[in-house]
């Protein structure tokens, strides 16, 4: 929201204070200021000249050469504006000047302007458009000045510019500073300064509004207050200068007399105000009620049309309605040049109801914007005083005696009770009752003492947003400063196991970011498409930003990919890469919030080279055996004992796929990315995958370790080397190997795998290196022997296996 | 047969030296000292040379032996030798093999210290669902239905027939959660992920993270809170860190401040990080609202409370000097190899 200084200083005395002051002030008192501009600033260099003579540019057929007097000086100025004449006044902007905006930027960013030749001749300034002083949108021409403005004059004077404007955002709390009064107040409290003292004054002349309107409201529990006048004779038009300007410089776009000064009065007190045309008011009578069941359509005063609801409130004549109250007013009763009868609503809507219908008909305007923050019920009457006044001086109009005011209730300061040593406790400070009763008076809360550490708050109708002692207790913080209470940290630790969290995450990422792998974290939103492909059951967003991110992921693939692709294309070939993260599906079981199960994956990815070059070794590329060692390596460390990989579905789109298998429960995938995936993604090289279910590993996870002694006696290593079927699985034999050696067993490995010359066709020589040992001896050669005999024969029974050669 | 054995030093000695690979290797140990390679052969000769002669051939031969054993395993572990020079030297000049050197996201490692200061002062950790119901990410944090206040968030809803459903807009809903479930006084920290429905630029994503602070206990209080602040700013950025709590709103506590810390970049003199305020807002917060305490059944005039929210990815942009949240997202190795 924009104030304007000019503004606040026919409200309240803000004689020697800096505006960076007001900003900081504010923003320290909860009134963000985000920005500031003094406009006298902005249109520094620039001035009004008067066009002498318009001259053909010599080498260019639509620039043209201009003599400009500034104001005893004449320049020489190259304009391409095909609207510039000689007897025009306009504006110039000298060497140095900054223009505000420059229309042949695609951001519009500001330019100083230089001495420059344009197409070979000089140009000593430059005659600007309304763009490009950031004065509106027309860039057709140049801008055209009043005849009777004098050449030399600053043009923030000219402009009645010289102003600052502080652009404001504020909580959604804080509607009462949604108007220069509001923002007034707070200065006053701030600067310790007084309200300019000014009287409204309007003359009365003519019937009374009762007898040429009627008002009924039927809908009060949507529109507790509605206040009307009546300005007869008024001839509608152009507003003053000084009125159009005002408006304008908060960001209003000027209309005429009689919708600039409700506008006006809306952001000089807060009080949105309508504007009928009486004349086009059914049977004179004004009727607040529900839209009928019939009534379904209205076309608002921007000319859409709009479909209405029952719930909503509407401002309607005698046979039709007139206006989306609250909201926007509607054509069929809008003022026109022909108008003479103004009828002017001040009304106080319900702001939930409003919030609901603006919301539905997707149409925020000033009006409900503040009415569903909260506008004072009890200015209705103040506002069309006021416009009253303006609308009168501006357009001539006769004030026509009397107010309707159709009232629920009186509206009464709220009286709030407030403990002294509550407000302490709270704020953590010492103040005096006294200190308190200054704090909250400065802000217009007169506090009567009760006792002398209970007072008795009586909390103005603006302030809608206190009710409590509490909100009085951040007022007394926010006036009396934040700034000034003094810091404590009294930290105490007290024995809490409660939100004790397991550290195992942290490790695992310690872990593999140890084994080279660069963490990554990637969108939880994905498409329908792939959501489903991976997962029957997913969960899907009502309002998505996109079609791409329209429901929660079920796998962490696709965004490991797409960073893979990411890499690629910058060149980067060599990765590593983990993310540890949430999943999310739908099941059948009520969960912690609906049925929606959100669990952890890990995925880890390796594409590229496993080993890179270097001086004395070949490079590798990585290989499923190189991911199935990460993933062991994160099984090993979660101590987790056994574990199966079964290889599944070899189908030409997964050659390498494997499930991993833990106590008999699937937890995870493996594999080679299909060529389909990859190519989505444009990836054109291997990529290697896993991902691990993370909350049922960490659920098997062996957390405490017992010591075991160790080994007394030394152990034995054989290299056992079999021939058997090529399809047979290495990891059978190996089961089996360990199943004969019994307790015996300590590790086995693979070393060797052979085919070819020597080896009977369909036939592979795999050699296993294993580490045996007791407990209570050192193995003999018998007992080698033994478990050889045993080895060989339970082989030769399970696989036809021979055994081979021996070494030990 | 002593010229035999001359020769074939003179030979595999040349061969050893234009050994360049393991197969060159291999072939040198088939041609060489295999079972059939030309030393065996030597040696088979030895049985038909006369008597006399043998022992001091046998020798000689025997050394031969040794001595291409010998050089020829020097020979195999110094292959590829373009470390090594003729003379057996090496190049330490040569950098060590680049290997693969893995790092934790630049969010992780910046929730980390946050995490690391908050417990060294005794927060606990809790966490909560992403997928959250209305009540806990709005109503018990005192967002009253058709309110503006929840015009602050841009909120994704799910799709569903039971009820109504949000991703979570902020960690706030944690709070409730934790005090649902446990009596004062509760002193937690909540990380997790959150989100917002706005287009995606270089100042926002769809999604971010939250760090959460409850305390609750008897005689909480604002100062307190400031204290906290305070320390923790110290220790993420720097001892001399200022900082400014600015009145605030947020629904659920009352009252509410917003946190800037002095831009570290201009000194607080005022530059295009901090919009030329000399002030970077780093988190919100405030004493916990009486009707948060109502709906976890807290009794407000026993306990009061502070509460802070800050965002991870806010912090790590203002820590490193990041200017594009994307980024975080992206996962392009240049950006994540920094950190």
């Amino acid at each position: 929201m924009k104030i304007s200084r000019k503004w606040l200083q026919q409200l309240v005395d803000l004689s020697g204070v800096k505006d960076e002051d007001i900003a900081s002030r504010l923003t320290m008192l909860g009134i963000e200021v985000e920005s500031y501009e003094n406009f006298a600033a902005r249109y520094d260099g620039f001035v009004v000249g008067a066009v002498l003579e318009v001259a053909k540019h010599p080498n260019a057929d639509k620039l043209k050469l201009c003599k400009v007097d500034i104001g005893g000086e004449t320049k020489s100025i190259v304009c391409g504006a095909p609207n510039v004449a000689a007897g025009q006044k306009v504006p110039v902007g000298l060497v140095g000047a900054k223009v505000p905006h420059n229309q042949h930027d695609p951001e519009g960013k500001p330019f100083q302007l230089t001495r420059a030749k344009i197409r070979g001749i000089e140009s000593e300034g430059m005659i600007c458009s309304a763009n490009e002083l950031g004065l509106g949108d027309d860039k057709s021409g140049i801008m055209v000045l009043d005849d009777a403005a004098a050449q030399g004059t600053p043009l923030s004077d000219y402009l009645g510019l010289n102003d600052t404007v502080f652009e404001i955002s504020l909580t959604p709390n804080r509607a009462d500073c949604l108007s220069h009064l509001g923002v007034a107040r707070e200065l006053v409290s701030a600067f310790s300064k007084k309200f300019i003292p000014r009287r409204i004054k309007i003359t009365e002349d003519g019937a009374s509004i009762t007898e040429s309107v009627k008002i009924e409201v039927a809908a009060q529990d949507l529109c507790p207050r509605y206040s009307a006048r009546l300005i007869r004779k008024v001839k509608v038009g152009p507003s003053p200068k000084w009125l159009k300007g005002a408006v304008e410089s908060v960001g209003i776009r000027s209309i005429n007399n009689v919708v600039d000064a409700t506008n006006y009065v809306m952001m000089e007190l807060g009080q949105p105000l309508h504007a009928f045309d009486l004349n086009r008011i059914a049977g004179h009578k004004i009727i607040v009620r529900r839209p009928t069941e019939d009534e379904t359509k209205f076309t608002t005063l921007d000319g859409k049309e709009r479909n209405i609801s029952p719930e909503m409130v509407m401002i309607c004549d005698k046979e039709k309605i007139v206006a989306v109250g609250g909201v926007m007013g509607g054509m069929n009763s809008e003022i026109s040049e022909d108008t003479t009868e103004v009828l002017i609503e001040s009304a106080n809507f319900n702001p939930s109801s409003i919030r609901r219908t603006s919301k539905a008909l997707g149409l925020s305007t000033e009006a409900s914007y503040r009415i569903e923050r909260g506008v004072d019920p009890n200015l209705t009457i103040r506002a069309l005083d006021r416009v009253s006044e303006i609308i009168a001086e501006t357009s001539g109009g006769k004030l026509a005696p009397g107010i309707i005011d159709v009232a629920a209730m009186k509206f009464l300061p709220k009286r709030v009770e407030l403990h002294v040593d509550h407000v302490n406790r709270l704020l953590g400070t010492r103040l005096a009752t006294g200190e308190i009763i200054r704090v909250l008076e400065s802000i217009e809360i007169p506090c009567d003492k009760k006792s002398e550490t209970v007072l008795i708050c009586s909390v103005p109708t603006f302030r809608g947003d206190i009710e409590r002692d509490v909100d009085l207790i951040e007022e007394v913080g926010r006036v009396y400063g934040y700034e000034q209470i003094t810091d404590s940290f009294q930290t105490k630790l007290n024995f809490d196991t409660r939100f004790r969290k397991s550290t195992v995450l942290d490790e695992l990422r310690d872990l593999l970011a140890g084994a080279g792998f660069n963490e990554i974290m990637t969108n939880s939103l994905q498409s329908v498409d792939v959501a489903g492909f991976h997962e029957p059951s997913f969960v899907v967003l009502a309002n998505p930003i996109s079609e791409d991110m329209a429901a929660m992921r079920t796998t962490l693939l696709p965004g490991t990919l797409q960073t893979v692709g990411v890499n690629l294309a910058h060149g980067l070939k060599d990765m590593k890469l983990f993310e540890i993260g949430q999943v999310y599906r739908v099941i059948d079981e009520q969960q912690v919030v609906g049925r929606f199960l959100e669990s952890a994956k890990i995925s880890m990815a390796l594409s590229g080279t496993a080993d890179p070059m270097s001086f004395d070794r070949k490079e590798s590329k990585f290989d499923i055996f190189d991911l199935k060692t990460e993933i062991e390596r994160v099984l090993a460390f979660l101590k987790l004992d056994s574990w199966d990989f079964i290889s599944y579905d070899t189908t030409k789109e997964y050659k390498q796929s494997l499930k991993l298998f833990v106590n008999g429960t699937e937890l995870g995938l493996a594999g080679k990315v299909g060529k389909t995936a990859l190519q989505k993604l444009s990836v054109d090289q291997d990529v290697y995958f896993a991902e691990l279910d993370l909350t049922s590993l960490l659920a098997l996870q062996k957390s405490t370790n017992r010591f075991r002694s160790l080994p007394k006696f030394p152990f034995a290593s054989i290299d056992l080397s079999f021939i058997v079927n090529n399809q047979t699985p290495a990891a059978d034999l190996m089961n089996t190997l360990r199943v004969a050696a019994g307790d015996m067993f300590r590790d086995i490995s693979v070393f060797d795998i052979y085919s070819g010359e020597g080896i009977p066709d369909g036939k592979k020589s795999i050699a296993f290196s294993m580490v045996l040992g007791s407990e209570e001896r050192t193995l003999n050669e018998g007992d080698i022997a033994g478990f050889i005999e045993k080895a060989e024969k339970t082989l030769k029974e399970k696989f036809s296996a021979e055994l081979r050669k021996q070494k030990s | 047969m002593l010229e035999e054995i001359q020769k074939l030093k003179d030979e595999a000695t040349s061969a050893l030296a234009s050994l360049k690979s393991s197969d060159d290797a291999e072939n040198f140990r088939l041609q060489y000292l295999s079972r059939k390679g030309a030393l065996a052969q030597l040696f088979e000769k030895l049985k038909d040379v006369p008597k006399e002669k043998k022992p001091a051939l046998g020798k000689s031969l025997n050394e031969l032996r040794s001595f291409l054993e010998n050089e020829f395993e020097s020979s195999k572990n110094n292959l590829g030798g373009k470390a090594a020079t003729s003379d057996g030297n090496i190049d330490l000049s040569i950098p060590g093999r680049k290997r693969y050197t893995g790092r934790k996201h630049p969010l992780t490692q910046t929730a980390d210290e946050i995490k690391r200061i908050f417990t060294n002062i005794g927060f606990g950790i809790a966490d909560g669902p992403e997928i959250e119901d209305d009540y806990h990410n709005f109503e018990a944090l005192n967002f009253p239905p058709d309110h503006p206040a929840r015009d602050m968030q841009d909120t994704f809803f799910v799709k569903s027939e039971e009820g109504k459903y949000v991703l979570r807009t902020h960690t706030s809903g944690v709070q409730v959660r934790v005090m649902e479930k446990n009596k004062p006084p509760v002193r937690v920290i909540m990380p997790g992920r959150v989100y917002r429905n706005e287009a995606i630029s270089a100042r926002s994503y769809c999604l971010f993270h939250q760090v959460e602070g409850l305390y609750v206990d008897k005689n909480v209080s604002l100062a307190e809170l400031k204290g906290t602040i305070a320390y923790f700013a110290k220790e993420f950025f720097n001892e001399e860190a200022k900082l400014r709590f600015r009145p605030s709103y947020f629904p659920f506590t009352e009252p509410s401040a917003e946190v800037d810390v002095n831009c570290f970049v201009c000194g607080g003199k005022g530059c295009k990080i901090c919009k030329y305020s000399g002030w970077l807002e780093i988190m919100g917060c405030g004493m916990v609202d009486p009707n948060v305490f109502k709906a976890v059944k807290y009794d407000e005039n026993e306990v009061s409370g502070y509460a802070f929210g800050m965002g991870i990815e806010r912090l790590a942009l203002l820590r490193y000097g990041i200017d594009d949240i994307r980024l975080f997202f992206e996962n392009d190795l240049r950006f994540l190899n920094q950190f």
